[in-house]
């Protein structure tokens, strides 16, 4: 993998030296601030509290339809970037005849947002911790939760990559995938729409709210992460594909 | 160095270039020449394997840039036409990003970037961020790029292009100067640049090479059938002698009080050949007392050849017969 590391360096550079980074980390800190902010109130004032409903199963649980919103829009504009941009400016041309396979381009600038993604996540680490100040709190079910939301992202950058390679334009880059990741979690609420059968196990299998809602509470299903890493594959490959078919436009 | 064969482009229905073959040995100046519109920029993308041929192969050192991508791309040296650049970087980041990617090892990076930098002069700005640049600089930044992993073969799309005449000055400068070590391929539209820095030129109209050959080859194409007169012209007839023998007036100026006149002429159509006629002027003038102050011959500035060469329609030459420019073209 030639010329990965240098990619991924001034890719993952290139995000932070930019507005984008911060004024997205800001923008959510504050809402995942708010969310666990609500979260904690709601909890302080309850007077009985289930064995697998606290605080953090809420978070990352059934309060994630706020979380999975955050998301929706936070990937799509980690990523708009990676390819639009080289094709608006040109700067394309430099980099693919450096000598560097389309290959190492695609992972380095993926694993960039990737990066840029957990980094985004890793303030609200402190949440537990603030937590564990008041009360007790599963190691195993934090860890797992941190698992989920990261093979979302890691899913959701993985699309937004490839749509970026698909058009020169940074903004349709952006509406593209958020089209298609709202079409992924539309698909997903069909679980509670449809009677159990084929349509429902459909519906249930790339649901991310059942997604979250199992890892929040600690159950890591290897079905889940199948399909959230065979997402990464397929649209990292595709992106591959893309970027080497502009030799032959 | 880097050999063509039978290249095709195809848009669409669209070709682009047409069945160019060409090569370039070690140590040569090549241009491309052509107009806007030619296929200067499509061939130079082929041959740095940006875009792949519809048909036909390019070999840079022995590789098929198809086939070893890699190998072939590690000897190339390539600027794109307007050299883009990430405009977020610093000059010096830049270059070391891209000698990183063209797999300059680590420990001679720096020495690698700064070298290149030196040799485009973008030393004093190595840590301005690049879109502050101005663009003869950001011109100069593409080319420290090109040059920053020291290959055999440069290949430069337009170097010149959207620099003031100083900065041009300096980039030819440079070009001649890395002629020592390099091969150097590089494409303008500009003919007196061809004539200025390279050995060799490669004309290209409509997609396909129309003329081939060395600078000074390319020139004898086309005999140039003007000639600059300064005669002391007493008794004011050496104009209407000259017309007699076939050279038509382009200009003149008259110096009323020291009767001297400046002429420039042109052979017209009927003389076929130029020296002869010249001789026979210069003997017929003296004999009628005009004092023969200078004579000079244009030489055929390559604009000349190229409008000759290029144009579409083109109407014969009376110097050269059809059938002779064809074999030129071949």
């Amino acid at each position: 993998m030639t010329g990965f590391w240098a990619i991924y360096r001034r890719e993952l550079w290139a995000l932070w030296v930019t507005p984008v980074a911060w004024i997205l980390l800001t923008t959510f800190l504050l809402l995942q601030g708010g969310v666990f902010y609500s979260i904690v109130l709601h909890f302080s004032g309850a007077t009985e509290l289930s064995f697998d409903n606290g605080p953090i199963e809420s978070y990352f649980g059934q309060g994630s339809i706020f979380l999975l919103m955050t998301l929706l829009l936070m990937c799509p504009a980690l990523s708009m970037r990676s390819f639009a941009e080289e094709q608006r400016s040109g700067t394309i041309e430099p980099l693919l005849t450096a000598p560097v396979r389309a290959s190492a381009i695609v992972l380095g600038k993926y694993l960039a947002t990737f990066t840029t993604y957990l980094l985004m996540w890793s303030p609200t680490l402190l949440y537990p911790v603030i937590l564990r100040g008041t009360g007790v709190v599963d190691p195993w079910v934090v860890a797992s939760s941190y698992l989920g939301l990261a093979l979302l992202g890691a899913a959701y950058l993985a699309i937004g990559t490839l749509m970026s390679a698909l058009t020169k334009s940074q903004l349709a880059a952006l509406m593209l995938s958020v089209l298609l990741q709202f079409g992924i979690f539309v698909l997903g609420v069909g679980e509670y729409i449809f009677e159990p059968g084929p349509l429902h196990a459909l519906c249930s299998h790339v649901s991310m709210l059942s997604h979250m809602e199992e890892f929040s509470k600690g159950i890591v299903d290897l079905r889940r992460i199948v399909f959230d890493l065979s997402l990464v594959i397929l649209a990292l490959f595709v992106t591959t594909e893309v970027v080497d078919s502009w030799r032959w436009s | 160095m880097i050999e063509a064969l039978n290249l095709s482009k195809e848009y669409g229905a669209f070709s682009a270039v047409r069945d160019l073959s060409f090569s370039v040995s070690a140590g040569q100046v090549v241009g491309f020449l052509g107009p806007n519109g030619a296929g200067k920029t499509t061939t130079l993308r082929m041959l740095a394997g940006f875009l792949g041929p519809s048909r036909g192969t390019v070999r840079v050192l022995g590789h098929d840039v198809s086939e070893e991508p890699m190998r072939a791309r590690r000897a190339i040296g390539y600027m794109p036409e307007a050299a883009p650049l990430y405009p977020e970087m610093r000059v010096a980041e830049y270059l070391a990003f891209r000698a990183a990617l063209k797999l300059v090892p680590r420990r001679e990076r720096k020495l690698a970037v700064q070298r290149a930098m030196d040799l485009s002069r973008v030393a004093d700005m190595r840590n301005t961020v690049i879109g502050h640049l101005s663009k003869g600089y950001r011109q100069r930044v593409g080319l420290a790029d090109a040059l920053v992993s020291n290959p055999p073969l440069l290949i430069l799309d337009e170097p010149t292009a959207g620099l003031d005449p100083n900065q041009i000055r300096e980039v030819r400068e440079l070009i001649h100067s890395l002629a020592r070590e390099h091969t150097v391929l590089l494409s303008t539209h500009i003919l007196s640049e061809v004539e200025a820095i390279c050995e060799r030129a490669l004309v290209l109209h409509q997609g396909q090479l129309v003329a081939e050959g060395p600078i000074g080859e390319l020139l004898r194409h086309r005999q140039s059938r003007r000639v600059y007169w300064e005669l002391r012209d007493a008794p004011g007839m050496a104009k209407s002698l000259l017309e007699s023998l076939g050279a038509k007036t382009l200009s003149q100026v008259e110096a009323s009080h020291s009767q001297i006149l400046t002429l420039e002429t042109e052979w017209t159509p009927d003389v076929s050949d130029v020296e002869l006629q010249l001789e026979k002027a210069v003997t017929q003038l003296v004999e009628h007392q005009v004092g023969v102050r200078r004579v000079e011959t244009a030489r055929a500035k390559l604009e000349e050849v190229f409008s000759a060469l290029t144009e579409a329609q083109p109407t014969p030459l009376p110097d050269r017969p059809a059938a002779q420019r064809e074999e030129l073209r071949s």
